[in-house]
């Protein structure tokens, strides 16, 4: 009973991580560059969400439903927005000078974004208030589950399927994947590399937004600094799950959120060490992660 | 390997925009490297320079007959960003008024504020900040983990420093001469708790979790002693990473030890997510915390979860039965337009004040002899938060807690002072 209730909690950290780790799996798989900034877009997202709530709440007090969707969308635009500024200004630049500067642009992207939330929205922690009563859960067997936790999970497989299908069954996901080969040939067949890359741009950040905004949502605080934490695990997650690989971006984030639950039924303040001790030994099996494929060339 | 199909053309442009973006990429390497060495190696070298030229300016601001320096250090940013804020309202306060009536020793007062970002590494830094600025003592800092490191600074200058709100027990287990605390200790409040709970909550089995801070650790270990001292057991003691938002596996795993209420020693940005995640799990029993915990923000994390929450506390200032107390919260209203954050923000305002008595009385502004003043003669000086008087560790005499339950979104006094 008890290990259910621990693979119920599990799964809604793992949901969460795996939304963000997403992004990063799929800016790696077609530029095979980490974009450290990606957690903080993702703490852009839930900020965003924290105002546009604030606004809304206070405009229409009927439909939270109604408001919850377009703060949703609004959400995902600016911070889709973001990531393609962040693309112009601070990747494109550095797009064929190698790997390593891009790598600290994107720290520098990330530093920019964590500061710039803190002075906008302070240092101090916000809470996240809205009128949606997620609350509501059921018990089966002893074990408790909110709607919102089943929201999270259902709305990651959802998107995992949808980027999935995109990337695999469309020309312009055709397109990202030849870009993921090669960007020179891929030019040469007459894509537009510029335009699938703003476009990658866009997407990553955009769910990472929304992801950000489910985090507000359920815990109903936020900090400046989750967008480090989060961000760190997604990161794991993907790298775990075998990055470049979306539904393996899934499996990881999962796998991650499982590992930690179960640690921390044992101890928890041992519960990361125990989890990322396990996570080394599916990557020493498995150096190219669960669903990993293609074998890594470079760091 | 992007490389290999390139033009001669492409390529020229390509490497023509590298030396062109090239440079942004240095300056930002740079950065963050600049970044990292504040972090890490750059703390001996700055402490070096100070010490050397500490004295000499120190000195210089003693004798020159202009301003005297005194200096806060306290966590303006981060997560403890407002309680550093309330030791800033309170002191800059006092300042103000102690200035307007001619300063002390006939010379105006000026503050220096360094910022610990809430952050244990930065604190040393701060400390060094304020030493290189030439202070002649200091107030600071909140969190047990940031006062230790910034002790070792200020321990090596042999500058006073009194701590208004930093309450584990060790740190001033170290003998450190120069420093002081105007907080009560984490072992009085330990015994407060374990009697609330044990008694008037009647929980035989208690759960505590902390989050491995320094004082948070402090207080677990004290409240477990008690505990177990007024004959109730410790079921569940294990900690939450305060980094992280999700608790709901250590809470589940404490729902298996099936105990009666759970003390939490943490801080307020995470007491508000682990009241909502246990009622949420439906975990039901009373959730009691430490000092901490006794801020707004629990309410407005955990809203209508957080009814019932019982914080173990110094008397919020409004609570205290002190006619200076009564009238620094009169001042402190008039001026800001709002109550002290908590009791810390009235603690700093007694550490400040003791400073100043201490400088008032010995007519000097060297740290030895205020620091002998404090150790051996200051005795029942009428603070805000009641009389004062060190020990010879350096520990302030005397305890004064209270408890104060969540009713209607609200902190209401549950159990009165008791001293």
């Amino acid at each position: 009973m008890d290990i259910f209730q621990q693979v119920v909690n599990g799964l809604t950290v793992g949901s969460i991580y795996a939304l963000v780790a997403l992004g990063y799996t799929m800016v790696y798989g077609v530029l095979k560059m980490i974009n450290f900034a990606h957690g903080d877009l993702f703490a852009l997202g839930a900020y965003l969400a924290l105002t546009l709530f604030g606004v809304t709440t206070a405009a229409s007090s009927g439909s939270g439903w109604l408001a919850l969707l377009v703060v949703a969308l609004a959400v995902a635009l600016a911070v889709g927005a973001a990531g393609l500024a962040a693309e112009r200004i601070a990747y494109r630049p550095l797009r064929h000078a190698g790997r390593l500067p891009p790598l600290v642009s994107a720290l520098g992207v990330s530093v920019f974004l964590q500061n710039g939330i803190m002075l906008v929205w302070g240092a101090r922690p916000r809470a996240f208030q809205h009128n949606l009563s997620l609350e509501a859960g059921l018990t089966l067997f002893g074990v408790r589950i909110s709607a919102m936790q089943i929201i999270i999970l259902v709305f990651a497989l959802l998107l995992m399927v949808a980027l999935y299908l995109f990337v695999q069954r469309t020309k312009v996901g055709a397109a990202m994947r030849a870009i993921a080969v090669d960007h020179e040939t891929a030019r040469l067949m007459g894509i537009d590399v510029t335009r699938i890359i703003q476009l990658v741009f866009f997407i990553g950040p955009a769910l990472g937004g929304l992801a950000g905004m489910m985090v507000g949502l359920y815990y109903h605080q936020l900090n400046f600094t989750i967008g480090w934490s989060y961000g760190l695990k997604a990161f794991t997650a993907a790298i775990l799950g075998g990055i470049g690989n979306i539904p393996g971006a899934m499996v990881g984030g999962l796998v991650l959120g499982l590992a930690e639950a179960l640690a921390a039924g044992v101890s928890g303040q041992w519960k990361d060490a125990i989890a990322f001790v396990v996570l080394i030994l599916i990557l020493v099996v498995r150096p190219t992660g669960l669903l990993g494929e293609r074998v890594a060339e470079k760091i | 390997m992007g490389f290999v199909g390139m033009t001669e053309m492409s390529l020229r442009s390509h490497t023509r925009r590298f030396r062109r973006m090239g440079g942004l990429a240095l300056v930002l390497a740079a950065a963050l490297l600049l970044l990292a060495a504040c972090g890490g190696g750059g703390g001996g070298q700055t402490g070096g320079s100070g010490g050397s030229d500490g004295g000499q300016t120190g000195g210089g601001a003693g004798t020159s007959g202009d301003e005297i320096v005194i200096g806060v250090i306290g966590p303006l940013t981060g997560d403890y960003a407002a309680e550093g804020q309330g030791f800033k309202k309170a002191i800059d306060l006092l300042v103000e008024e102690l200035n307007a009536q001619g300063g002390v020793l006939g010379r105006q007062v000026r503050v220096e504020y360094a910022d610990t970002g809430s952050k244990p590494d930065q604190a040393t830094l701060a400390a060094q900040e304020l030493v290189s600025k030439g202070v002649v003592a200091v107030v600071g800092a909140y969190a047990s983990s940031e006062t230790e490191p910034a002790m070792e600074i200020f321990h090596e200058e042999g500058i006073l420093q009194i701590s208004p709100a930093s309450t584990a027990t060790h740190l001033t287990e170290k003998g450190y001469e120069n420093f002081f605390r105007v907080a009560f200790l984490d072992s009085a409040q330990g015994m407060f708790a374990a009697r609330m709970l044990v008694q008037n909550l009647g929980a035989q089995r208690v759960a505590i979790i902390h989050d491995n801070s320094t004082y948070a650790y402090g207080l677990a270990e004290w409240t477990r002693q008690f505990v177990e001292q007024e004959g109730g057991e410790v079921v569940f003691f294990d900690a939450l990473n305060p980094q992280e938002t999700d608790y709901t596996a250590l809470l589940t795993a404490m729902q298996q030890a099936n105990p009666d209420a759970l003390y939490f020693t943490g801080y307020f940005s995470q007491a508000g997510l682990l009241i909502r995640q246990a009622r949420d799990l439906g975990i039901d029993i009373p959730i009691t915390g430490g000092n901490a915990t006794n801020n707004d923000e629990v309410i407005n994390t955990a809203g209508e979860h957080a009814e019932g929450f019982i914080t173990t506390t110094e008397p919020l200032p409004p609570d205290l039965p002190y006619d200076k107390a009564r009238d620094f919260v009169a001042r402190y209203r008039e001026k800001y337009n709002e109550d002290p954050v908590s009791i810390w923000t009235a603690m700093a305002g007694d550490a400040f004040d003791v400073i100043i008595e201490a400088i008032r009385q010995t007519g000097s502004t060297d740290s030895a002899d205020l620091i002998a003043y404090l150790r051996d003669e200051l005795e029942g000086y009428p603070g805000i938060t009641g009389p004062i008087t060190f020990d010879n560790k350096g520990d302030r005499e005397g305890t004064i807690y209270a408890a104060y339950r969540i009713e209607n979104g609200e902190f209401v006094l549950y159990i009165e002072p008791q001293f």
